[in-house]
């Protein structure tokens, strides 16, 4: 079975294959034996190329959070109708979407404004703490949604960037 | 003795509490908001109370739900843990009003070291040093006087102020305003009341710290310092005791003030005077915390002395049977902080669910959390899921050992900052003790892993996948099974321990 992940904005495609008993897996054209093991429900021990790698896996749903050497990795597996969205979505239209329930403390930018990437647009405040989101790409703001004061959810779009360059098709 | 305590708090510091005093023979009250029903300091507790919704402000800050509880327990004393009520003067007035003992200062001493700037009043009597900046609560309009004259970096600072809340570092006039608008917002939200004052930034400062432990009888000891000098947004990641950077005569110095400025107070119980020091060794008084230190482990590791049992035996009027010269400190501790956090976000906090846990032990070793698998971490509190404490003989034993326990720790669900804190422990100028707050911003290559092998990662997700198709619905029994089968099929069962 071929899977496609979404890790780091880079797409990925991995083949699971059972031959001559062993698990053989093909990384992005690459092929390499693997020795792995299920040692609880979210942990898995994986012997590479003589390394042992022991890794915790949790799955909801497309989305595959994996923690490697102290890092949480979030993966998504995509099918190529979305792969060729997101790909567009990146170049293009980004929406400032709130990371976690928050108040909106400031907002930064007005409609029609320039924004740099990484430029902050949005101040929230969350856990007694303010962070300042900031526009992925440079460009300029399509949409304002937030409000000073609004309380927010997660997932929230609070404004809507659009970059110079129209995206290629 | 109390024959009961009721803790005012939540998290990893009200399960230390519940210990000490489960040790100390003393029965325990927890109280919990909402959202802390699940929690494990209502687990672990004798007895629990409801105290109200799952805003600190309408639980674990609302004084006269803590004193109802504590009256409908018959609880003798409260101990305040840090954070929420643990500064509030207000509120050990109203549990002596109570007739319930407060573990912790008088509400005098609480008053006059929790107002930073009498707080600096009292250390300048004492002839401790202090950072130049504003007599006190500025204006808009005399802050940015006081800025022109201090000059350029500078600190904007909550009067109220603590745990780097409403705390905001300007580095150019141009900053100035806007960081000093958002300080002001800051402290009005967390502590209610947005007076600010301004101090010169000392360049590539340390941050170290004295503990204190004073009886009613007027003793008060030092434990030697902490140094907290590995700092994201104002607040502490890692600690060590002692420091690697400073000589037997500086700590003997600053031990002899510290206790100097707890004696002008009358202080009792476990207090911290928090100072900033130059690359020179010169130091400064910051500010006095009184209660006890999230960082607290580190000293009770090389003193082998209790903090949390003597606070709550000081409150209930026994005398300290130590002289300064009997208190010894022996190798290193290093602490960790682990929070639900993001360093690739500018360490933004990442609440959900604990999905899996897996926690390090070991010889030395010492993990204070209050975390299981399967539980929530809201955005009402602190993002802090634990505190990974080791010891050992030297400092780079003790690196070592944390380096490894690290290795050990697994979470899922939320995000947080292992990968970072084990690429500290690698990183050569920590090792070296090279370090000052301005640590982390410093080096940015720590915050995310870099280039890495991630094949390891596709395979589990892969397999992860291959799981639950096989599997059709997700139950977990059919995703186990499902798990055999295809182990099945893969040929692994044959290994001689499947």
């Amino acid at each position: 079975m071929t899977y496609t992940f979404k890790l780091n904005d880079r797409i990925f495609k991995i083949t699971l294959e059972e031959s001559d008993g062993q698990i053989e897996v093909e990384i992005d054209g690459e092929k390499i034996p693997v020795d792995y093991k299920k040692i609880e429900d979210n942990l898995y021990s994986i012997i590479l190329d003589g390394r042992s790698v022991t890794l915790g896996v949790f799955k909801k749903g497309k989305k595959i959070q994996v923690f490697l050497d102290g890092d949480l990795y979030d993966l998504e597996s995509i099918s190529e109708r979305e792969q060729r969205k997101s790909s567009l979505a990146a170049s293009g239209v980004q929406e400032i979407k709130a990371p976690m329930p928050s108040r909106v403390v400031k907002v930064l930018k007005s409609e029609g404004d320039e924004v740099k990437r990484d430029e902050g647009v949005v101040v929230i405040e969350a856990m007694k703490m303010e962070s300042e989101l900031k526009s992925p790409i440079a460009g300029k703001v399509r949409n304002v949604m937030a409000k000073e004061g609004d309380a927010i959810e997660t997932g929230t779009v609070l404004m809507v960037v659009a970059s110079d360059t129209p995206p290629a098709e | 003795m109390f024959k009961k305590i009721l803790i005012a708090n939540r998290g990893e510091i009200a399960v230390r509490i519940i210990r000490a005093c489960r040790e100390l023979g003393v029965s325990t009250v927890a109280v919990y908001s909402d959202a802390d029903r699940r929690s494990l300091h209502v687990a672990l507790a004798d007895e629990a109370y409801h105290i109200g919704g799952s805003a600190p402000g309408e639980s674990y800050l609302k004084k006269e739900n803590v004193i109802d509880a504590a009256r409908k327990s018959g609880a003798e004393a409260v101990h305040p843990g840090f954070g929420f009520l643990s500064e509030n003067a207000e509120f050990a007035e109203m549990c002596e009003k109570a007739g319930i003992v407060f573990i912790g200062p008088t509400p005098e001493a609480i008053r006059l070291m929790g107002d930073k700037i009498t707080a600096r009043k009292i250390a300048y009597d004492a002839k401790v040093p202090l950072v130049p900046g504003s007599e006190g609560a500025v204006s808009d309009v005399e802050a940015s006087v006081v800025a022109g004259e201090v000059g350029y970096p500078l600190m904007i600072k909550a009067s109220a102020g603590g745990g780097g809340k409403g705390m905001r570092l300007v580095r150019s006039k141009e900053d100035f305003e806007s960081a000093l608008r958002m300080a002001r917002s800051e402290a009005r939200s967390a502590f209610g009341d947005e007076s600010v004052y301004v101090e010169r930034f000392v360049e590539q400062p340390r941050h170290i710290e004295i503990q204190l432990i004073a009886d009613s009888y007027g003793n008060v000891l030092h434990l030697f310092e902490r140094e907290c000098s590995i700092q994201r947004r104002h607040q502490k990641v890692i600690e060590e005791a002692p420091s690697g950077f400073i000589s037997a005569k500086t700590r003997k110095k600053m031990g002899d003030v510290a206790v100097k400025i707890a004696k002008a107070v009358k202080y009792k119980g476990a207090g911290t005077i928090e100072f900033i020091m130059d690359q020179k060794q010169n130091f400064y008084f910051l500010e006095m915390n009184t209660r006890v230190q999230v960082e607290h482990p580190v000293t009770e590791m090389i003193t082998g002395f209790d903090i949390v049992k003597w606070m709550i035996r000081i409150a209930a009027g026994e005398k300290l049977p130590f002289k300064q010269g009997d208190i010894k400190m022996n190798g290193h501790a290093v602490e960790c902080r682990v929070y639900a956090e993001d360093p690739g976000t500018n360490f933004m906090p990442s609440p959900g669910t604990i999905e899996y846990l897996s926690t390090p032990s070991g010889p030395g070793i010492r993990d204070d959390s209050a975390i299981y698998n399967g539980c929530e971490i809201t955005s009402f509190y602190d993002p802090m899921l634990s505190k990974l404490i080791v010891w050992a003989d030297t400092r780079e034993a003790a690196i070592d050992k944390m380096a490894s326990a690290l290795r050990e720790y697994i979470v899922l669900g939320v995000k947080t900052n292992i990968g970072f804190l084990r690429r500290v422990m690698a990183d050569e100028e920590f090792r070296q003790c090279k370090i000052d707050t301005g640590y982390i911003e410093r080096h940015p290559e720590l915050i995310s892993p870099g280039e890495r092998d991630l094949r390891p990662a596709l395979i589990a997700a892969a397999i992860a996948m291959e799981n639950s198709t096989a599997s059709g619905p997700q139950s977990q029994t059919a995703a186990a099974s499902s798990w055999k089968l295809f182990a099945r099929r893969s040929g692994i069962m044959r290994s001689p321990l499947a």
